[in-house]
């Protein structure tokens, strides 16, 4: 603390305004890490930016000065990748949050980068559009943010990720300019010369900081099928989700949770959901609503087939919330289990799966820590809550290496060891488990062609950047 | 074998980037899933050439382009050194999605030697259809119909191949009730009869001294502006609104980030040793 100077602070304000820059310790608080808890660093000073402008003007002072920028949405993310530095400037985007153009004809969205996710279907649905990246914290978290991490979400089998949605963006690059990256609001989307847009997308706020957004919109299904799937054991609703693939099926979204999670849902939430049971599947069938029926019946007889014990399929639209409701709710309901847990989020392919799901049992139970599993098993993307105890001496170490070692399980098997919620500061270690040094050196040589100063949220992904000591501010 | 790696039920596979989409297609066919992709001369064209230059193809319009479907990719560098990008499962997020760069990238900053690629099951049903109009406007109006529609076409094409005629060709695929559905509501838009995707054939087969093909890419509501004063012939994949014709004007310019672009270039190739930008 303290690397940060009063007049540094002031010069923010004749930026931002008084009310648009945060340098009061109790206030600074809130900014001192996201979603991922473990690690936490209270900021020197966090600005409110209103306009591009201001972010223009906030990134040339800080680049003239050598002040590490610390882009930042609403703090949802899962990996620390908004951790302050000492003597940064955090930019937070929540002020910069419009929805600034809708065109329906050609469904594309312009928004600022703060916008909530949530916020754009909600603009588009009665005209029967979406904005289809639909992670759980979409109520509260912003597209900027989703790019950031390139955000999947239960629907992301069918509909794909973030990139698959974002056509270009505005955002400031380390010399202060501002540059276009993809298509235009006004122009066509095929664009020439290299993919700047695609490679910055996941970059983790690495490149520059992104002001304003065209989004593609989507049609919205018009129909939807959904089905509860109860099974006894674990294997056999992994095995469940194989043959729905293998049958030629895609549904729009393909989810399992496991006991643990099965049973802090209920507990939270009274669903009315068999705490004995060992999994359940949530499958969801989507289109125009011809053929659905047939489709959800092949779906309901292979859960048969692999001895589900009970189907639930939602009569209506309130009974398809209702089921979403559990799967969306899940990781609000585990601090009934755990004071804290560790997220994680490994991909495997998905007929490894059932292994990955022992391995998982398996290295927690030997560690002596409970562990619970609600995924989008479509995906073959596990997210394992690791739950412990930081009031007992040596439990969050134990959770880190027991979360480190279904990581490198994830690699093992052909997998990646994060599927949606990126590296942050959380897993840079774990990067060498599945990169080369020569693959690490690649990504760096992207990172320099666009800041080749290092402004941008310094200390993330890279193993070697880890716990970087900046400079202090003039 | 080409073929480096192929589990159906994971729906993922990896190929060398000498395999022609159609030898991959046929590797696909015999478990019931595709590569949802359709650029020009499929027989011929490989996926080095399908990802370096970022063809595609009319079912662009509802499956995407290659960017959409590419999951990981072996990358020959300037300096001889190979890197992997990506990681063959249906997403990452893992350090910096080098995937995305190399397509498109002409070769520029890298060769790309295998590629993993998310595959599909094929459609159960697949129907083209088409309605021909005997003005411009009428056929670009139609084309915004369809596409406004509640209809979900995975093509939606319009060309000027056959003599007098503006032909929209529209493809529907999916369960065969929905397919079948959708045939009929389209039907109540206008008139539709039976079709294929030959004119696509017809196009990318004119010899050579009609003209190189070129492109321009608009806004799908100024098709009509792009096409009215064109007098050669084109095919365009109208729902995403480009434009091929062959001869004709040059495209405009597009406005691109070239300094940074420069800059990815000279990272990569320091020496000079790949294709130069045209």
């Amino acid at each position: 603390m303290g690397a940060i100077s009063p007049s540094f602070i002031n010069e923010l304000r004749g930026i931002c305004g008084a009310d648009g820059v945060i340098a009061d310790p109790v206030q600074l608080l809130v900014y001192e890490c996201d979603a991922y808890t473990l690690e936490k660093q209270v900021p020197d000073v966090v600005v409110l930016p209103r306009t591009v402008e201001q972010v223009v003007s906030i990134v040339r002072l800080c680049a003239d000065r050598k002040v590490p920028v610390i882009p930042r949405g609403t703090g949802t993310g899962l990996s620390g990748a908004v951790l302050a530095v000492n003597g940064s400037v955090v930019v937070a985007t929540t002020r910069l949050n419009r929805i600034l153009d809708i065109d329906f004809r050609n469904r594309r969205a312009l928004v600022e980068a703060g916008c909530i996710n949530a916020w754009i279907t909600n603009a588009v649905k009665h005209r029967g559009l979406m904005f289809a990246p639909d992670p759980s914290s979409q109520p509260s978290c912003t597209i900027g943010g989703n790019i950031a991490f390139n955000a999947g979400g239960p629907h992301t089998l069918k509909h794909g990720v973030t990139t698959n949605h974002v056509l270009g963006f505005e955002m400031v690059l380390s010399d202060g300019d501002l540059v276009w990256l993809g298509a235009r609001p006004d122009g066509g989307e095929d664009v020439g010369g290299y993919d700047l847009r695609g490679v910055t997308m996941g970059a983790e706020g690495m490149f520059g900081l992104i002001t304003r957004v065209l989004v593609r919109l989507v049609k919205a299904p018009r129909a939807y099928r959904t089905v509860l799937g109860i099974f006894n054991s674990t294997e056999d609703a992994s095995q469940a989700v194989s043959d729905i693939i293998a049958a030629g099926i895609l549904p729009g979204a393909l989810e399992m949770m496991d006991q643990p999670i099965i049973r802090a849902v209920e507990g939270a939430n009274h669903f009315g959901l068999p705490t004995d049971a060992a999994a359940l599947l949530i499958v969801e069938l989507e289109g125009q609503g011809p053929g659905l029926d047939r489709q959800l019946e092949r779906v309901q007889e292979i859960f048969r087939k692999r001895l589900a014990r009970e189907m639930r399929p939602a009569a209506n639209d309130q009974q398809r919330a209702d089921l979403w409701k559990c799967r969306k709710r899940a990781f609000g309901a585990m601090g009934r289990i755990s004071a804290n847990f560790i997220t994680q989020d490994g991909v495997v392919p998905r007929t490894k799966l059932p292994e990955a799901l022992r391995y998982v049992y398996e290295v927690s139970r030997q560690a002596g820590l409970h562990v619970g599993n609600v995924f989008h098993a479509g995906d073959g993307n596990l997210h394992p809550l690791i739950f412990y105890d930081e009031r007992i001496p040596g439990q969050a170490q134990k959770a880190m290496e027991v979360s480190n070692a279904i990581l490198a399980r994830c690699v093992e098997l052909g997998g990646s060891i994060t599927g949606e919620h990126g590296i942050g500061v959380e897993k840079v270690a774990s990067m060498p488990k599945q990169f080369t040094d020569d693959d690490l050196d690649a990504m760096q040589r992207v990172r320099r062609a666009f800041d080749p100063v290092t402004l941008f949220n310094p200390g993330k992904i890279f193993p070697d950047g880890k716990r970087l000591r900046v400079r202090p501010a003039a | 074998m080409s073929l480096l790696a192929y589990n159906p039920d994971d729906m993922v596979v990896t190929v060398r980037a000498d395999t022609t989409l159609a030898a991959l297609q046929v590797q696909l066919r015999p478990h019931g899933q595709w590569l949802p992709l359709d650029p020009p001369h499929a027989e011929r064209a490989t996926i080095g050439e399908i990802i370096h230059n970022d063809l595609s193809g009319p079912r662009r319009y509802g499956y995407g382009t290659v960017r959409d479907h590419l999951l990981a990719i072996r990358v020959e560098l300037a300096d001889g050194r190979f890197i992997k990008a990506g990681a063959p499962v249906v997403k990452t997020a893992a350090g910096y999605d080098l995937c995305r760069l190399f397509v498109g990238s002409r070769g520029e900053l890298g060769t790309v030697r295998e590629a993993t690629f998310k595959v599909q099951p094929v459609p159960e049903a697949e129907e083209v259809v088409e309605a021909r109009f005997g003005s411009l406007k009428d056929s670009c109006d139609f084309v915004e119909k369809v596409d406004t529609s509640i209809l979900t076409p995975v093509v939606l094409d319009l060309h000027n191949l056959v003599t007098g005629a503006w032909t929209v060709v529209v493809v529907f695929a999916g369960v065969r009730e929905e397919v079948e559905w959708q045939r009929q509501e389209a039907a109540k838009l206008a008139p539709m009869t039976a079709s294929s995707l030959g004119h696509e054939q017809q196009f990318w087969s004119m010899p050579a001294d009609v003209g190189p093909v070129r492109k321009v890419s608009v806004l799908p509501s100024k098709l009509f502006d792009a096409l009215k004063d064109l007098s050669v012939s084109f095919v365009a994949r109208a729902g995403n609104g480009i434009v091929y014709y062959r001869g004709g004007p040059e495209p405009p310019q597009q406005e691109l980030p070239t300094k940074l672009m420069q800059r990815l270039k000279d990272e990569f190739d320091p020496q000079h040793k790949l294709p130069r930008p045209a």
